[in-house]
């Protein structure tokens, strides 16, 4: 216990001496969050739609107005003819084209069904989809309230009542902070830790260290130790950000949330020393640390991009991530409110488990 | 004035290629994740898991379901027993949708009361609930169009025995042109169709928006990293006070120090856009030489980055670290996940000076819509002015030290 105190104590002063690296484990995730919590929006706002219209007339003025008015779409350029809209999609004026023909007016009040066009640009093919949705919706309520005018229809014969549980607003906030967490502490625990044992590798005080009297285990519990304080507080700091700032709601208990962080953040630094005693140098583990962790917790985790919409082999990847069962384990315990997850919580505490044992193994080769 | 250049760059290549895991890094490492996250990065939503709960158990209720789980969205989960069970689903993230058709449904639609379905949605994963949502209600609202449509039908057929009908489905434009025909005007539905259609990416695969933004942070990631490391590991192994004692000139280090990078940014930008022409299918509309063209100026950037870094950082794990700080808020800023445009506005405005902004926008436009130099240029320009600021201050910050 002492030997491990000596060693947890040797590697705080290590972190205090360079106040640069604790300054960015410390102020980075601060400073993402709050970013992030601003600036991250999911839901396609200001829709930029070009307009040409052959018709000018006040059927679709109208049209243009109602579709302005939702709120969601602006109404970018206003085009002459058919030539100048390819430039302007390769120029990323707007997401979409609305075309009224020239008949467009009297087709309405002669024809059953009237025509227009909308080209969109489907390079980018999520918000084409989500575009066209919208533009679809602008639509129906234009024809519904045709209907209304002309038939006296004054409902929708199917109406949704639509209920969104645990984030009614849909404020991505409330999902972007706890997906944010996981992310950070991550990032900043195998970062921190993948130097810790390669570092001393490299400047040749591994076999100081190798002639005192301490084993393996007590090493390895030494290093994880002072950067679980900082995990800790990394946590705590966006947690409580999270909070008090961007107002994300705490239904579950702060007991549970603690717990499973504290699984979670072992998890990382068990990972960054297994990589620091494999790795050679500094420079291979940061880089090894920094693959291993930033982008697969970004996409495979279901941060992003849905699971479910990955293919199989994927689906199976994302199942040894251990963010795809803390984000999970998170957000229900914040926005659900549910505690007690006893398979991700037992899969999560094998992993660290796994890790650490994996990491003193490694560790013990290197000492013949 | 070149040759000690060239001794550089030699003596460059043979310390990165010496290190056996900076091969993997360079080679392998990259090509793995291109294929990992292309298949990842998919933002189309499939099997929405949906659970229903139909009390009306009616032709029309059973229709909604069909619409519903035979659209490519959505996978019926569970057919609950009553709407706690529903609740229930969610709570325990067995479903993510839940969709109750009440008891009376077909009535009221049939008497055009106003049917009402309650649709809840799980909002704990927005970016799921969002479109969960958007594309629920888009098949429900497909149907209520279609019943519109046919009660619309039925009341105009009532007046019809008034006028001829029988050509009321078969006219065509050339008829209406030339016989114009008297129908009241309320027999005549307004019915407005969108007729949609998507240019550059028909199948609107969202992988072919994501993959040149991979390929951005592949070369993102080889060329700020190692220029920035390269340098720093001199200075912490102290032969860098070597390199300054030979006769090298400030511009000759740091020619020696970039372009084994440059080169090294090439080869994988090369490797990794054909991979992803062959395997993924990933068209390139554009011209190879004006994507050469921006990324050399991008190159410009990134490697500015690492040498600026390289000499305020003594150590491998500080610039590391700084380098890694910029290049989180760069991806996260640059347009790549999030639209920019949701963005607010002062937000917006800091993202100007994003080179990633430029060059994603860039690369996308090239591969996917066929930019030409001028559509590029309004990118362009700004990520040059970027470029040459971050450059010539590296520079400078070096020549102050080497003095």
């Amino acid at each position: 216990m002492k030997r491990i105190l000596a060693i947890a104590r040797k590697e705080f002063l290590h972190i205090l001496r360079d106040p640069r690296s604790l300054a960015v484990s410390i102020l980075m995730p601060l400073m993402m969050v709050l970013l992030y919590g601003f600036a991250i929006d999911m839901d396609l706002k200001n829709i930029r739609v070009g307009v040409l219209d052959f018709n000018r007339s006040a059927e679709s003025r109208s049209f243009i107005n109602e579709m302005v008015s939702s709120g969601f779409i602006v109404e970018s350029a206003r085009l002459s003819n058919r030539k100048e809209i390819e430039p302007g999609f390769r120029q990323n004026k707007y997401r979409a084209v609305i075309i009224f023909p020239a008949d467009f007016s009297l087709s309405l009040v002669k024809d059953p069904v009237t025509q227009i066009q909308i080209i969109l640009d489907g390079a980018d093919g999520t918000s084409a989809a989500t575009v066209a949705n919208y533009l679809n919706a602008v639509t129906s309520r234009i024809n519904l309230s045709y209907a209304k005018e002309d038939f006296g229809l004054d409902i929708l014969p199917i109406e949704t009542r639509t209920r969104v549980l645990f984030n009614p607003e849909l404020r991505s906030a409330h999902f972007i902070v706890p997906g944010l967490a996981a992310l950070i502490m991550m990032m900043i625990c195998a970062l921190l830790t993948s130097i810790a044992i390669a570092r001393e590798k490299e400047t040749g005080t591994m076999e100081q260290i190798l002639t005192t009297p301490v084993v393996a285990p007590q090493v390895i519990i030494g290093k994880i130790f002072p950067y679980m304080v900082i995990a800790a507080l990394d946590a705590t700091l966006i947690f409580l950000v999270g909070k008090f700032v961007f107002g994300v709601p705490m239904n579950g208990s702060w007991f549970a949330l603690a717990g499973y962080s504290l699984i979670f953040i072992l998890i990382a630094l068990s990972l960054g020393l297994l990589i620091s005693s494999v790795a050679k140098t500094q420079q291979v583990a940061l880089i090894a640390a920094l693959m291993i962790t930033l982008l697969p917790t970004l996409l495979l985790s279901g941060f992003i991009f849905p699971i479910a919409s990955m293919p199989a082999v994927l689906q199976y990847v994302s199942r040894v991530i251990p963010a795809t069962y803390y984000l999970e384990i998170i957000r229900g315990i914040i926005l659900k409110g549910v505690n007690w997850y006893p398979r991700m919580g037992g899969i999560l505490t094998g992993m660290s488990l796994f890790l650490i044992i994996l990491a003193i193994k490694r560790f013990k080769t290197r000492l013949d | 004035m070149i040759a000690p250049v060239l001794y550089l760059i030699r003596k460059e290549f043979l310390q990165i290629f010496r290190d056996h895991a900076m091969r993997g890094i360079i080679f392998v490492v990259p090509l793995i994740q291109l294929m990992i996250f292309s298949y990842a990065v998919t933002t189309d939503l499939k099997d929405i898991r949906i659970a229903i709960l139909d009390n009306d158990k009616t032709i029309a209720s059973r229709n909604l379901i069909s619409a519903l789980v035979e659209s490519d969205y959505f996978k019926l989960v569970s057919t609950a027993p009553n709407p706690k069970h529903l609740r229930h689903n969610l709570l325990t993230s067995d479903a993510d949708v839940t969709l109750w058709i009440p008891l009376g449904f077909s009535e009221d639609l049939a008497t055009g009361n106003g049917a009402q379905v309650a649709l809840n949605v799980d909002g704990s994963n927005s970016s799921i609930a969002l479109r969960a949502l958007g594309y629920t209600e888009a098949v429900v609202r497909l149907q209520a169009m279609k019943s519109l449509e046919s009660f619309i039908q039925a009341s105009i057929t009532i007046p019809s025995n008034q006028t001829p009908s029988t050509n009321w489905d078969l006219q065509d434009e050339d008829q209406i042109a030339t016989s114009p025909r008297i129908v009241p005007q309320i027999m005549n539905p307004r019915l407005i169709e969108p007729v949609m259609r998507f240019f550059y990416n028909p199948t609107l695969e969202s992988r072919y928006y994501m993959i040149p933004g991979i390929l951005v942070l592949l070369i993102t990631l080889i060329s700020a990293f190692l220029t920035g490391m390269a340098v720093v590991k001199e200075k912490e192994l102290g032969t860098l006070e070597q390199l300054m004692v030979s006769p090298l000139t400030p511009a000759q280090l740091i020619a020696g120090k970039t372009i084994p990078f440059v080169v090294l940014a090439y080869f994988e930008l090369a490797v990794a856009t054909t991979f992803a022409i062959l395997w993924f299918k990933l068209p390139l509309v554009g011209s190879i030489p004006l994507l050469a063209l921006c990324a050399l100026v991008y190159l410009l950037v990134t490697l500015g980055v690492g040498l600026l870094v390289s000499t305020i950082s003594n150590t491998q794990q500080q610039a590391m670290f700084t380098v890694w700080f910029f290049l989180i808020f760069g991806i996260l800023m640059s347009g790549f996940f999030f639209p920019i445009e949701n963005m607010p506005e002062i937000i917006q405005k800091i993202t100007v000076i994003n080179p990633l902004r430029y060059f994603i926008e860039i690369i996308r436009g090239i591969f996917l819509r066929g930019a030409t130099f001028d559509d590029v240029l309004p990118n362009l320009l700004p990520m040059l002015v970027i470029g040459l600021v971050i450059f010539s201050a590296a520079i400078m910050r070096f020549r102050k030290r080497t003095k």
